[in-house]
């Protein structure tokens, strides 16, 4: 089997010298050619010094990013798979990439964003010795069916060996690998928690121990926030490392721990981001690094702030969101953000998805298990429905309490922009899927050519 | 007043499922909803219910249902002699057979009300869309819907079930799979019990059946809460669905 694993090497190291001169940088197409050779690969390919994995369902891009970046930062030699996909071929090509025609693995860690699903194929050989589980939240109910059963599936696979960095305002995930060493972070109240779940999906409603009904310290959104019992008196673990002192002006929350504290600066106000960057300073500071060292190295990295491609043109804003389709909890937080910020808004909503046209049909469970009530809101003027889906968008609204008169449906995504009402000031939003993004893209790209136009009528 | 006593909503509830009830709420204000959770004692053990409701749920859930309602087994079977309307969604159909299994050794024991076996794959979602007709005396009506779900069932011998295995079905299927994908018939149906592995929205997806499901539960005035919408989205998914180059099974 050794010589397959070389015969594998060899050849997607070729494989990458052909996407080289062909110009295909970000592809998974070595770690297909070497498991289509050698389907155990990981299992001979050298390893780093240290593992890092990353999983959750939400943030775990974000999140192995920040860590490496902060790693490379630091001067270490960082693998990490964030130009390829996080199933095992992504994986894979990651190994291939740190691994010399010798077969010597060339660097000193791995930060490893991993598919919650593929841990099947990838942990019987590749052990972390850190493992951070960000969340696990509602997700296509058609691959991911429900968070427990992710989280039953994680506890299958996670090697017992490996610490957890674990979510303790999230009863889902702080259930994940109970026999490991296991550490938690949290973030403590915030001025917008409330005490009783407002949002259709609550993946967590009753005692794990007793079955009564869960309450809460302080919620966030779904079932996020700290859980106690009133009951038999079972209770979130405690932070370990604790967000705290959040200050949205100020763009800062501190982290602290038994060690000691420090000042962070926050990438955006969103809580998801808030969560993201905690995490990956309770996992930074788990592989040894101080609090000081931390805030000097991210520091270095600077804070890209731009919100959400944001484009002013004239006296309109159109903004760019992706809202993933299929996606309850996904397509919830993005309706919640936009009817809270400022201004009035205008939104096409094209999040169909667009690989089931062909020869399927969306399953549209997920509009009932996502809070769009929430554009059932006095600033959102005007709500574009469009494609494939639009008469269950239309439906949907209109059963969330979004007046007639509020509603416009046209066939195709790329007419949308020519029914925008252009009312003065307001904000334009486009919501598009993973699937429709290039679809996403060439609509906001006719919005922004009609800013443009009535700007230059304005003007001229 | 019509009452219609949900079970256990802080658990059966994925997919969308409680969206059924909120919508046929929506469509009479003769409708009372009545949530039993599992620290409660359900209403209808003291008072006769219009309909029952049980959603979709999760593996840990099933577990914890089967435990509750085994406790009041006999009352169940004789509200299903006595003719009362139960509608089942989802795995929860699982939960009245005599069994569930899965590729991992587990062999949960279910009510045993229906003599059939659910074998899961839990490695391997089942994801397709579901046409079928509903038949119930003069009324034959056309059903859209989506099934996505880990396990199969599968008629066996009565041998300890209550009802037997000539228990009719609830939907006779056009496109897509039955009770397993070997066969046409979808869901159990004896008397006024429907259970169906269709999960979702199943009455928003379907009006004509909701508006039959209103009539037989005794509302005097039954109507469709936005009709006009509904239909049109009713009837468009029909003509998608009914295209006969449209794949049911996602891959």
């Amino acid at each position: 089997m050794k010589f397959k694993y070389y015969i594998a090497l060899w050849a997607s190291k070729l494989a990458i010298v052909a996407l080289k001169i062909t110009k295909h940088n970000a592809t998974n197409f070595p770690g297909i050619v070497a498991l289509k050779i050698c389907p155990d690969f990981l299992k001979y390919v050298a390893k780093p010094e240290r593992i890092i994995a990353v999983s959750g369902t939400n943030g775990k891009t974000t999140v192995s990013n920040m860590i490496s970046d902060i790693l490379r930062a630091d001067g270490k030699n960082v693998m990490n798979n964030s130009k390829g996909s996080n199933i095992n071929t992504g994986i894979v090509t990651a190994f291939i990439y740190g691994t010399s025609v010798f077969g010597k693995c060339k660097k000193e860690i791995a930060v490893l964003e991993v598919d919650e699903r593929s841990v099947i194929r990838i942990f019987p050989y590749v052990h972390p010795d850190i493992m951070l589980v960000t969340n696990l939240t509602n997700d296509s109910i058609m691959r991911n069916a429900h968070p427990e059963y992710i989280r039953d599936f994680l506890n299958k696979y996670i090697p017992k060996t490996t610490k957890m960095v674990l979510n303790a305002d999230d009863l889902i995930t702080s259930s994940v690998a109970v026999e490991n060493d296991r550490v938690f972070f949290g973030i403590d109240k915030m001025e917008t928690d409330v005490t009783e779940c407002i949002n259709l999906r609550n993946d967590c409603q009753i005692c794990p121990k007793c079955h009564h009904k869960l309450k809460y310290e302080y919620l966030r959104y779904h079932h996020i926030g700290k859980a106690y019992c009133p009951s038999c008196g079972f209770k979130a673990p405690s932070y370990d490392y604790e967000g705290k002192n959040d200050n949205l002006t100020d763009m800062t929350i501190e982290v602290k721990d038994k060690e000691g504290s420090a000042v962070y600066s926050l990438p955006n106000e969103s809580i998801f981001n808030i969560y993201n960057l905690v995490s990956a300073v309770a996992v930074l500071r788990e592989l040894g690094y101080s609090h000081e060292k931390l805030v000097a190295l991210f520091s270095k990295l600077g804070i890209d702030r731009t919100r959400f491609n944001e484009i002013k043109v004239g006296s309109n804003t159109l903004i760019k969101l992706l809202t993933k389709e299929k996606n309850a909890l996904a397509s919830s937080r993005v309706f919640d953000y936009i009817h809270t910020m400022p201004g009035d808004k205008e939104i096409i909503w094209m999040n169909s998805c667009q690989g089931d046209i062909e020869s399927w049909s969306e399953n549209t469970c997920w509009l009932y298990d996502c809070d769009v009530e929430f554009l059932n809101h006095e600033s959102i003027k005007h709500i574009i429905v469009c494609g494939p889906r639009r008469f269950d968008h239309k439906l949907r609204l209109k059963l969330a309490g979004v007046p007639d008169d509020r509603i416009t449906m046209v066939e195709k995504e790329v007419d949308a922009p020519s029914k925008l009402r252009w009312i003065k000031d307001d904000y334009i939003y486009v919501l598009y899927g993973t699937d429709s993004f290039d679809l996403g893209m060439k609509v906001a790209d006719i919005v922004e050519g009609l800013m443009q136009e009535r700007k230059d009528e304005t003007n001229g | 007043m019509v009452r219609v006593e949900v079970l256990f909503p802080e658990i059966a509830n994925l997919s969308g499922d409680l969206q059924n009830i909120a919508y046929l709420k929506r469509c009479s204000d003769e409708i009372e909803v009545i949530e039993d959770n599992l620290i409660d004692e359900p209403m209808f053990l003291s008072e006769k219910p219009d309909l029952i409701y049980l959603g979709n749920t999760t593996e840990s859930g099933q577990k914890i249902i089967i435990e509750k309602l085994s406790l009041y087994k006999e009352k169940i079977i004789e509200l299903i002699n006595e003719n009362v309307y139960f509608l089942v969604t989802g795995n929860a159909l699982e939960i009245f057979g005599r069994a569930i299994t899965d590729n991992d050794g587990k062999n949960l024991a279910g009510l045993d009300f229906f003599p059939i076996i659910t074998k899961c794959d839990m490695l391997n979602r089942y994801n397709s869309l579901y046409l079928g007709n509903f038949v119930d005396n003069e009324n034959e009506i056309k059903i859209v819907g989506f099934k996505s779900q880990f396990g199969h069932s599968y008629w066996t011998d009565k041998e300890t079930s209550v009802f037997d295995k000539e228990c009719g079905y609830v939907f006779d299927t056009i496109k897509g799979a039955g009770l397993n994908p070997d066969i046409t018939f979808e869901g159990i149906r004896k008397n006024n019990f429907l259970a169906t592995y269709i999960i979702g929205p199943i009455l928003i997806l379907n009006p004509l059946f909701t508006k039959w499901l209103l009539k037989e539960i005794g509302v005097t005035k039954p109507a469709l809460y936005l009709e006009e919408d509904i239909m049109t989205a009713y009837n468009a998914r029909l003509v998608e669905y009914s295209a006969p180059d449209k794949d049911f099974i996602y891959h």
